[in-house]
């Protein structure tokens, strides 16, 4: 039935191709942009003076620069680190025990959880730097509370464990998608086969990890995909609160793209960090994907 | 679903968890209408609204006007422009629609840090270093989710409805205005919502845009705020960023219902 074309669709097709230009305009614009960062990787162009407009293919010396000079292995390294604990480790194993220890239950608890858990998912995330490097900071909260009452000297969290501080200020930040995705991933699991399985006599921990991952994984899957992507190419809330210092210490790709394009000028080699942050978002997909993919 | 009651070791762990997550948003409060606000977590000392003058007023008021007409621009560009093209490509037998619509999950992949250097190559050259431009730069950018996303929500809305009022005699675009629209309108705030708060949001690009302080968002407006050295007045900033949090929060939860369905729909289909 679907596949015929309706009478009042048909007599109006310029109209519905007409509609549809302006998304084919700016569609079109996107892959010419991606396809430029492409051609903008092979050339010396800079931001400014002589090279932004006389400048000339290098062929593949910026991704030669990737690996020989100092700073992108380093970036990605901060990055893998930054994804792993805040995002997989962080975000996602809390958000589902959040989802599971609330499973079933009603009332006040959940609500405020789930409000609070929420609000920070919410707040813009210049917001989220402000509160998290002003509470860590010398003078702030956590000093206040946890430090000085005993006697301690304050310390300066945000300079001295600013790779932990980001980490926590992107779990606080993030959790609340995977909690509502895993809540969304737990609804789908039939309560039958849980009490099934309680009957059989299988242990809280067995029922986990046997029979709700297994059923829930392409959920698990579509929610690191999501979230890798998001974290491996966050910038904003980690270059408001630590600017990628101090020193390297949390410049993740993101802001060593930005540094290298926009503040030192370098935009071929810039171009080159971002065909790279492409290919391994690509990679990680892929990879996803499978798992997606691969028959029950 | 069954109502039994957690268990006290699950409660106080979950009353640790709220307390991680309230705890920054007390300080927060606390600091906002204090007006002689020094960062640490008090008691304020007299309560007054001082900062939330400040945070309205100047080039602070100037700002929260340019972060509403980019994220309201960008949201409603994105809409209108993805709700036109999604209906005949839910509707329509086009060749290599399913070819068009893997590419648009792989855009919707891409990364927007991946394409601001032509971004901002172009932009330069077109002389949309400004508003405008952040604006049409993030239609481009949401534009593959938001397309997807609305293509879904037109694929549920049933063929039989528009039949019947095709048979009644009505036109196309009553067919469009009165029943395909009214349907479709828990998608429409959905996705009209994603793009409001990620244009609100951002920060990276309103950051090489924007050249003058009056030109700030309000994202780049409390960077620039909180990044300058010397004192920091915590007061005027707890307030800027109550101010600017406060809209996505109520919008939010104006059309949570809305959402919760139509985010579960995102997650599954993605």
């Amino acid at each position: 039935m679907r596949r015929q074309i309706r009478p009042w669709l048909a007599s109006n097709g310029w109209l519905l191709a007409a509609g549809m230009l302006p998304a084919i305009v700016l569609i079109g614009a996107l892959l010419y942009f991606t396809g430029w960062v492409f051609a903008f990787s092979f050339t010396d162009l800079e931001l400014v003076g002589r090279k932004s407009i006389d400048w000339s293919w290098v062929g593949l010396d910026n991704y030669e620069r990737l690996f020989t000079r100092k700073g992108f292995l380093d970036s990605l390294w901060t990055t893998l680190i930054f994804t792993l604990f805040s995002a997989i480790i962080g975000q996602s194993v809390l958000g589902f025990l959040l989802a599971t220890a609330l499973r079933g239950t009603r009332g006040v608890l959940r609500n405020v959880v789930e409000v609070s858990v929420m609000l920070g998912w919410l707040l813009p995330d210049i917001v989220a730097a402000f509160l998290w490097s002003a509470t860590t900071s010398k003078t702030g909260l956590v000093n206040n509370l946890f430090v000085t009452p005993f006697g301690a000297a304050p310390v300066n969290f945000i300079n001295d464990l600013a790779l932990q501080i980001v980490i926590i200020a992107n779990i606080w930040k993030g959790t609340a998608w995977s909690y509502l995705l895993f809540v969304a991933a737990l609804d789908s699991v039939p309560k039958e086969v849980i009490e099934a399985a309680k009957v059989d006599g299988a242990s809280p921990w067995q029922r986990a990890w046997l029979i709700v991952l297994p059923m829930i994984r392409t959920h698990i899957a579509t929610n690191l995909l999501f979230i890798t992507i998001a974290t491996v190419t966050y910038f904003a809330l980690i270059y408001a609160m630590t600017g990628g210092g101090p020193g390297r210490q949390t410049q993740v790709l993101a802001i060593f793209m930005y540094e290298q394009s926009f503040k030192i000028g370098k935009l071929g080699y810039g171009s080159a960090i971002s065909v790279a942050m492409l290919v391994i978002v690509g990679v990680m997909s892929l990879a996803y994907i499978r798992m997606l993919r691969e028959p029950k | 679903m069954d109502t039994k009651p957690p268990s006290r070791a699950l409660t106080i762990a979950l009353c640790f968890v709220v307390l991680f997550w309230v705890s920054p948003f007390v300080w927060l409060f606390a600091n906002a209408v204090d007006p002689a606000a020094n960062g640490s977590l008090r008691v304020p000392t007299a309560i007054g609204f001082d900062n939330f003058i400040d945070a309205f007023s100047g080039n602070a008021g100037r700002q929260f006007l340019n972060s509403i007409y980019i994220a309201a621009g960008t949201a409603t560009l994105t809409v209108a422009v993805a709700a036109a093209a999604a209906y005949p490509l839910s509707r329509m037998i086009i060749p290599g629609k399913n070819a068009l619509l893997w590419l648009l999950v792989l855009l919707r992949m891409l990364p927007s840090t991946g394409v601001i250097v032509p971004l901002y190559f172009s932009a330069q050259a077109t002389g949309l270093l400004n508003i405008f431009g952040i604006i049409i730069a993030l239609t481009i950018l949401n534009l593959p989710f938001t397309l997807l996303l609305l293509k879904n929500f037109f694929d549920t809305v049933p063929l039989e409805l528009e039949e019947a009022a095709y048979v009644d005699g009505a036109s196309l675009w009553q067919i469009i205005r009165q029943v395909v629209m009214p349907l479709s309108r828990a998608g429409l705030a959905v996705v009209w919502f994603f793009a409001f708060t990620g244009a609100w949001n951002e920060f990276m690009l309103p950051l090489i845009f924007s050249r003058t302080e009056a030109g700030f968002p309000m994202s780049v407006g409390l960077y620039a705020a909180f990044g300058q050295n010397g004192a920091i007045d915590y007061g005027f900033l707890a307030a800027f960023s109550i101010v600017y949090a406060a809209p996505v929060v109520v919008v939010y939860f104006l059309l949570r219902r809305n959402l919760n369905t139509g985010f579960a729909g995102v997650g599954v289909k993605g």
